[in-house]
């Protein structure tokens, strides 16, 4: 039996400024696919029976390291620190998870634009549809983010690399609500300077899917509210769908347009020269807008640049 | 004079952001202000701006 051999599920498309929470049962696997390609997804999981539970970027930073990639576990957080899900197939390898969810704050301090598409506010009002509040939002998977820290220690965000068609994928060990995002960030690096819609699959794992995921450690130390001195909270722990859920997400629709900008002769040959050297776009206007953007970063913005120097 | 035309692809918040900058000052207009970026970057980043046009 094939990985081609799953059973599909569901297919869906996240639009610009928006997420999706995704019911996920144990032998389930995720698909997270770019479109037309650069497109950063900010991922957030829960087990689904006990909200409580939930995705721990630095437990999977410090036994994965920055970059988790194929073969790599999404764990919890302490005390419960189970792998969650599994990452059986990546095919670009610019993965996340030093960074955390781009914010309303962030855009707003750094930016001066106060209302803006974010990774915080996305998840928020997805993860709505199931009852939970903006402080249930936890630190962010990264996926398609390309990062790395510099001589000087400080972390940077590098040009996105993911092609058209480019996915990774994520078996569910438990039932979980997982939530890809697109991530909200247009005029950072993290996407490109564009947003793009992804495009969602939710398979049923075939035995090859499963062949290939190692066996995770079970420990005492990997806790459970049956040891908990204090076994109760004030709230459910089963998600329950909201019947009457309606996505309200911040500046949805994205709308596209069209800027016309004409250069001299003078100006055109500076993008040309630019353009040939590969390192800011495919085409003409692309460089132009890498250049616009990474040049008002480098002007405006406040607090840490997140490029590279040198 | 020779002039080249480009198609930039942004989205309203994008918009915002130059229209912002526009406001304070920083450019005539949005095709200014993107101008200004160029010319700036160009300068910082390419050896001889401008060597083979």
């Amino acid at each position: 039996m094939t990985a081609s051999d799953r059973k599909l599920i569901r297919e869906l498309t996240i639009e610009r400024g928006t997420g999706k929470a995704l019911e996920l049962r144990r032998g389930q696997v995720l698909r997270i696919a770019q479109t037309s390609g650069r497109q950063c997804a900010d991922f957030n999981c829960f087990n689904l029976h006990d909200y409580k539970e939930f995705f721990h970027t630095g437990r999977t930073r410090h036994l994965h390291g920055l970059h988790p990639t194929k073969g790599d576990f999404l764990w919890s957080a302490p005390p419960r620190e189970r792998p969650m899900m599994a990452i059986i197939e990546d095919t670009v390898g610019t993965n996340d998870v030093l960074y955390p969810r781009c914010s309303a704050f962030l855009f707003e301090h750094q930016y001066g634009l106060p209302v803006h598409t974010n990774c915080h506010d996305i998840q928020a009002e997805a993860q709505r549809e199931y009852g939970l509040t903006p402080d249930d939002v936890h630190d962010s998977f990264n996926f398609f983010m390309h990062t790395g820290v510099g001589t000087d220690g400080h972390p940077f965000i590098a040009k996105n690399t993911a092609g058209p068609g480019d996915y990774v994928e994520l078996l569910a060990l438990i039932d979980v609500l997982a939530v890809p995002n697109v991530c909200g960030a247009d005029v950072m690096m993290t996407s490109d300077f564009e947003l793009k819609p992804l495009k969602l699959t939710v398979f049923e794992a075939s035995q090859a899917d499963w062949a290939g995921v190692s066996e995770p450690p079970r420990l005492r130390n990997q806790r459970n509210p049956l040891q908990f001195k204090v076994k109760t909270i004030k709230a459910d722990r089963e998600l329950h769908r909201d019947p009457a859920y309606s996505p309200e997400f911040t500046n949805v629709p994205i709308e596209i347009t069209d800027v016309d900008v004409e250069l001299s002769a003078e100006e055109t040959g500076w993008l040309s020269q630019l353009a040939a050297t590969g390192q800011y776009g495919d085409t003409d206007a692309e460089v132009l807008r890498y250049v616009f953007f990474t040049w008002w970063i480098e002007q405006f913005m406040r607090g840490p640049k997140h490029v590279r120097r040198g | 004079m020779t002039r080249t035309a480009i198609k930039l692809r942004l989205n309203q918040q994008q918009l915002e952001l130059i229209d912002n900058s526009v406001k304070a000052g920083e450019g005539g207009s949005r095709e200014e202000l993107i101008r200004r970026a160029l010319r700036e970057f160009a300068s910082a980043n390419l050896s001889q701006p401008g060597s083979n046009k």
